[in-house]
């Protein structure tokens, strides 16, 4: 077994020449230096309120189920407003006693259909009859 | 106002203390304790992390702290174990980010230093003193840090227990432990 005390003790680790003459000049330009302010700090305390606000304001002005309702109505034609009747609970005598679909009809069921979407009821429902539109 | 000075401080420190906190010689004071602690500062840090350039940003970072924090030096333990003390512990942080940045097992730092230790032509030993600071490097950071402390530069335990805040007990036994590790490493071959 060896042991410790047998090995000279000796600091193999040596800086290289003038280091230690050159060492506290270095520390001391650095110490001496004013710390750079962050930029961030100022930046970031006005950025971040524009941030949110710009991000509200887009949610706000993009909102599909608020702006769009009537352009997305428009794109759907009668017989997928018809099928979306047929899975709701909109009453409309007329429909169980006249089997016949007049032009008139069908503009005034468009009509009431719309009236319904725009109250923004049943937009869920809509949104899942354009989703089956899409497969 | 300037603080007094703690009457069991060394004359020294006493002395750099009182220029330091003098604001007309502050950058005096300061440039003196750098002179005064910046080769066992960097002794204590290279035989922790061998690579020079390493040793170098380390010692630089030891001594820009103390400045920023030597006002709030209570002297209540000696001005060079406190300037020890954040030298140990600059050197903790700098493994720890390095084993975290490269994902590194504690096996594979100490097999990184120890590779350092052969590309550094300049290492002043012979082959069974490399071959120490070979095993020395098997120890874990904090073991290897009061292995040095105790060892190679000969402070006594009571110091070590200022510098880590860990008790003599506990010092005693983390120093029999890694000199039993060490002479079994030099053994092994």
């Amino acid at each position: 077994m060896k042991k410790l005390e047998d090995i000279p003790k000796k600091d193999l680790f040596k800086a290289p020449d003038g280091y230690f003459d050159k060492l506290p000049g270095i520390i001391q330009a650095r110490v001496s230096k004013p710390e750079p302010k962050s930029i961030w700090v100022p930046v970031l305390k006005f950025a971040l309120p524009v941030l949110a606000l710009v991000t509200v304001g887009v949610f706000w002005f993009s909102n599909p189920t608020v702006q769009n309702v009537e352009t997305e109505l428009a794109g759907i034609n009668t017989e997928q407003l018809m099928a979306y009747l047929d899975n709701t609970e909109v009453v409309w005598e007329e429909t169980e006693t006249d089997g016949d679909w007049s032009e008139d009809d069908l503009l005034e069921l468009e009509d009431r259909v719309y009236s319904t979407f725009t109250d923004g009821s049943d937009l869920e429902l809509l949104d899942e009859i354009l989703d089956l539109e899409n497969l | 106002m300037s603080k007094g000075t703690n009457p069991t401080l060394p004359l020294e420190d006493k002395d750099l203390l009182l220029k330091i906190r003098n604001p007309e010689t502050r950058n005096y004071g300061f440039n003196l304790l750098v002179r005064a602690y910046q080769q066992r500062v960097y002794g204590h840090v290279r035989k922790m992390v061998i690579d020079h350039d390493d040793a170098d940003d380390l010692t630089q970072e030891v001594f820009i702290k103390v400045h920023k924090a030597i006002d709030g030096f209570r002297e209540d333990s000696q001005l060079f174990t406190w300037i020890y003390r954040i030298a140990t512990n600059e050197c903790l942080t700098f493994l720890n980010k390095k084993r975290k940045r490269f994902f590194l097992p504690i096996e594979d730092i100490s097999g990184q230093l120890a590779g350092k230790l052969d590309a550094t032509p300049e290492l002043s030993g012979d082959e069974i003193q490399k071959k120490l600071q070979k095993a020395i490097l098997t120890l874990p950071d904090k073991q290897r840090a009061v292995f040095n402390m105790k060892y190679f530069d000969e402070l006594s335990y009571e110091d070590m227990a200022e510098i880590t805040k860990t008790s003599v007990g506990a010092l005693k036994a983390s120093f029999h432990h890694a000199t039993k590790k060490i002479e079994d490493y030099l053994s092994a071959d």
